[in-house]
């Protein structure tokens, strides 16, 4: 398959501009699910970018993640768990004509599901149950003051890629990306090099995150079909 | 508390009566005979009664992931379908059902999902009175009306069911329309394309009036040693990542790659096994396709090799690909039908798995007809007026549907080159290219026919291109289908990453070399005593007759055949490796102990 050499610092908006076109068939890195925190030296965004034509769908990225974000206890010393893609944050879906579609939490800049979240912002920290780490500008949970409303699941489920599930018993929040404490488990064990861990500007389409909404584009780029007419 | 690595449990559904249980696998059951393949083979001695009518609800029909499908071990993911076959048969018949076991495993993401939901196997017995599928999300498990998808393709299915089945992740496997009217060399897919494809597994699905069965699940086993194992995946892993030349072949071709090199080596099927070379290969190999084809190349569950290539054929014959050709698919409907239009081929490709229909009898149906009919053994009428020559795409399509509808000729020709021959005789026996009912696949037998003759010779389910030549070989691949690994990845676990070393570390059992390798010898003597028991004898274990009289005439290895008296040779000294009887080829008693096999006795 030949691929147009790319230079990894293209900007976000120039991947989307290159998948917008369409005819021009020269997709080459469609950054639709990452995640992003702020490199502590250029002070610019570093995000999990995603290269919907190199993903094989091995579903890998699952397992590492799986397995480094649910550590076991053993004699004392945290190790990495089995690997269950159950507790993966990212998760890789199937479509027929043929594409898989990695999807993780994108740390939304507006973040729309900590606007949901209907706990009162703590008077000293400033935080709601659902909040942004100052530090990783990961999403977290504090589940001593979650009401389990599940409102936050809901509105990703509505306006963004859905990557937010409740908890099915307690309803509060669970697979938001945690970066791996800096260390992306997912890129780093990508077989296929479809995920990396790069610089870019901070322009999003982050209305089109849900996995349907990339495959239906990519099938549509890939073999010229649509979903619903195949 | 089961094993660890393993819930030993097996989820059980009758159909008949459409009752759900789940009952223990007993763990010395794990310990010799692992799972997958193995497992199966078991289960299936202990509940048939020889003779079994492989269509009559008393037939059970298993779906086995090993204990590596769904764990993250590189390329593991396999699940072998377990039944008896609709396809073979002996000599001499014992029962009027006599027929083989049959097994055939499938990779993607079916095992590592069922293993998800909690069990190490589901066993479907009876027989539904109307169509429906089997729905498991943990131990939620319902029986679920079908209708309104029988009689829809795989690739309709596919897309279809996935989005209706509810919310969330969910697995499948199912048949075409083949498997629902009893086409005996029918399928069973998954994801459009994966197939176990082999021994009539989808006709005995549809036999039970199964179309498909769907899971999602939320648990995993309990690994016994952590450490090691992460240890162990770690080392695989990287092995792996290396991206040396073997992987990015696999990854640039798949099998497809030895559409060219096999036919060099004068070891393709070509011309219904009467040439070993193809001169028109390079038009439907991997170049040819990377080129024209392929759009994207597509993985297992934690594989890194990818060898499923999907993509869009334009040209005279339009169709979306799910795979291939790879090397079967490649050769039995191409070089072995003298097919070398690419298009063609992807049409032919889709349409088998579209109805899902066992790709390697097909092609080999259609060419044992292509050779009668040049021979004048069969008339055009005979054919229902199909013009069957070579290379012809129209005819083979045409073909390809009347098997796959059982309609007219395909009637006969659904149950494969052993039936047709018996009606059509005039000495198209000879060239009918099958053992114990079984097509040979897409691997010629002439050239390195001391392994390739008693490979397919010796196959408990009929002639298999992926058996082995040798004891040790097949044992092996007992292995290696019992745990879930995938064969095309076997070469990156040696040494200090064997298979072995992951069940000790998963199981905390402690496997010697020669105790995990006796394993392999158990299960392999186990099928053979399956059939037996079934009437299978020597004489059953042959391979077809043109090997000995005919000769390549064309490439390299023009002039290569095999020398009946060697062949003779090859295989009383496979017996004698076994401890087999070589009048009967009965495993010896001895044998029979020696393998913890006393009760086959």
């Amino acid at each position: 398959m030949a691929k147009k050499e790319i230079n990894p610092d293209l900007s976000r908006r120039h991947f989307l501009n290159s998948l917008g076109i369409g005819t021009a068939g020269l997709l080459v890195m469609g950054s639709y699910g990452f995640t992003i925190s702020r490199d502590p030296v250029t002070g610019k965004i570093k995000a999990i970018a995603v290269d919907f034509e190199k993903c094989a769908g091995c579903r890998t990225c699952e397992t590492v993640c799986s397995a480094y974000n649910h550590k076991v206890n053993i004699n004392g010393k945290m190790v990495n768990g089995s690997g269950s893609p159950f507790l993966s944050n990212i998760r890789v879906y199937h479509f027929n004509p043929d594409v898989d579609i990695p999807s993780t939490c994108a740390l939304c800049n507006d973040a729309p599901c900590i606007e949901a979240c209907p706990v009162a912002p703590d008077p000293v920290t400033g935080r709601k149950a659902l909040y942004r780490d100052e530090e990783t500008l990961t999403i977290r949970n504090d589940l001593a003051r979650c009401i389990g409303c599940s409102v936050c699941a809901i509105t990703c489920q509505s306006q963004r890629a859905g990557v937010i599930r409740p908890n099915p018993e307690t309803g509060s929040p669970e697979y938001m990306c945690t970066l791996c404490d800096g260390d992306p488990q997912c890129v780093k064990y990508c077989p296929f090099d479809a995920l990396s861990y790069i610089e870019m500007d901070d322009s999003r389409d982050l209305d089109n995150l849900a996995p349907e909404k990339i495959a239906e584009k990519m099938i549509k780029k890939l073999y010229n079909l649509n979903l619903t007419e195949v | 508390m089961a094993t660890d690595g393993y819930y030993g449990k097996l989820l059980e559904v009758d159909l008949t009566s459409g009752t759900v249980k789940v009952t223990k696998i007993p763990d010395d059951d794990i310990r010799k005979f692992i799972g997958g393949r193995g497992l199966g083979t078991k289960i299936l001695w202990d509940r048939l009664k020889p003779g079994t009518d492989p269509l009559s609800p008393d037939n059970i029909l298993m779906f086995m992931p090993g204990p590596f499908s769904g764990l993250p071990i590189p390329s593991s993911s396999r699940t072998c379908v377990v039944t008896k076959s609709t396809r073979t048969s002996p000599l001499t018949m014992k029962y009027d059902h006599s027929s083989t076991i049959s097994y055939s495993n499938m990779g993607g993401f079916f095992g590592p999902e069922l293993k998800f939901a909690g069990y190490d196997g589901l066993l479907v017995s009876g027989k539904s009175e109307k169509p429906v599928y089997i729905k498991i999300r943990n131990n939620k498990v319902t029986i679920e009306d079908a209708s309104k998808y029988w009689g829809m393709g795989t690739d309709k299915f596919d897309r279809i069911f996935h989005r209706e089945v509810g919310k969330g992740r969910w697995e499948s496997c199912y048949i075409g329309p083949a498997g629902e009217i009893l086409v005996p060399m029918a399928s069973v897919l998954n994801t459009a394309a994966r197939a176990a494809g082999r021994g009539g597994t989808g006709c005995v699905m549809g036999s039970k009036n199964l179309k498909a069965v769907v899971v999602q699940g939320s648990n995993m086993p309990n690994i016994a040693n952590l450490e090691k194992y992460n240890e162990l995946l770690e080392k695989i892993r990287r092995s792996f990542m290396k991206k040396d030349d073997k992987v990015m072949n696999w990854r640039y071709g798949g099998t497809a790659n030895a559409l060219s090199s096999s036919s060099k080596g004068g070891t393709q099927a070509v011309r219904n096994y009467s040439e070993g070379t193809f001169s028109e290969i390079e038009k439907i190999g991997t170049e040819a396709n990377r080129k024209a084809i392929w759009k994207r190349d597509f993985a297992c569950f934690s594989c890194q090799l990818a060898c499923k290539k999907s993509g869009y054929a334009k040209g005279g014959y339009n169709t979306l690909v799910h795979d291939g050709p790879e090397y079967e698919t490649g050769t039995m409907l191409g070089a072995n039908l003298m097919i070398s239009d690419i298009c063609g081929l992807h049409k032919l490709i889709f349409v088998a798995d579209d109805y899902g229909v066992d790709i390697i009898s097909a092609g080999n149906t259609i060419g044992f007809l292509m050779e009668a009919y040049e021979k004048g053994d069969v008339s055009r009428d005979f054919l229902d007026g199909i013009d069957l020559t070579w290379s012809n795409v129209d005819a083979s399509l045409a073909m390809l549907h009347k098997i796959c509808k059982r309609e007219g000729i395909g009637e006969l020709a659904s149950r494969g080159v052993k039936a047709l021959s018996e009606k059509i005789g005039k000495g198209s026996s000879d060239y009918a290219i099958h053992v114990k009912g079984h097509e040979l696949a897409a691997w010629n037998v002439p050239v390195g026919n001391r392994y390739w003759a008693v490979t397919y010779a010796t196959a408990n389910r009929g002639a298999c291109h992926m058996n082995g030549g040798s004891a040790k070989g097949q044992n092996g691949a007992c292995l290696q289908d019992s745990v879930g690994a995938c064969s095309f990845a076997s070469s990156w676990y040696r040494d200090d990453t064997h298979y072995r070393h992951f069940m000790n570390a998963i199981t905390g059992l402690e496997w010697s070399e020669e105790e995990f390798n006796k394993a392999g010898a158990r299960i392999f003597t186990l099928e053979k005593m399956f059939n037996y028991r079934d009437g299978f004898r020597r004489e059953d274990d042959s391979i077809p007759e043109k090997f000995f009289t005919n000769k390549f005439t064309f490439g390299e290895h023009a002039g290569a055949i095999v020398d009946r008296e060697e062949f003779k040779e090859n295989m009383d000294n496979y017996y004698d490796s076994r401890g087999w009887d070589l009048k009967t080829s009965r495993p010896n008693n001895e044998t029979l102990k020696e393998n913890g096999l006393e009760f086959t006795i």
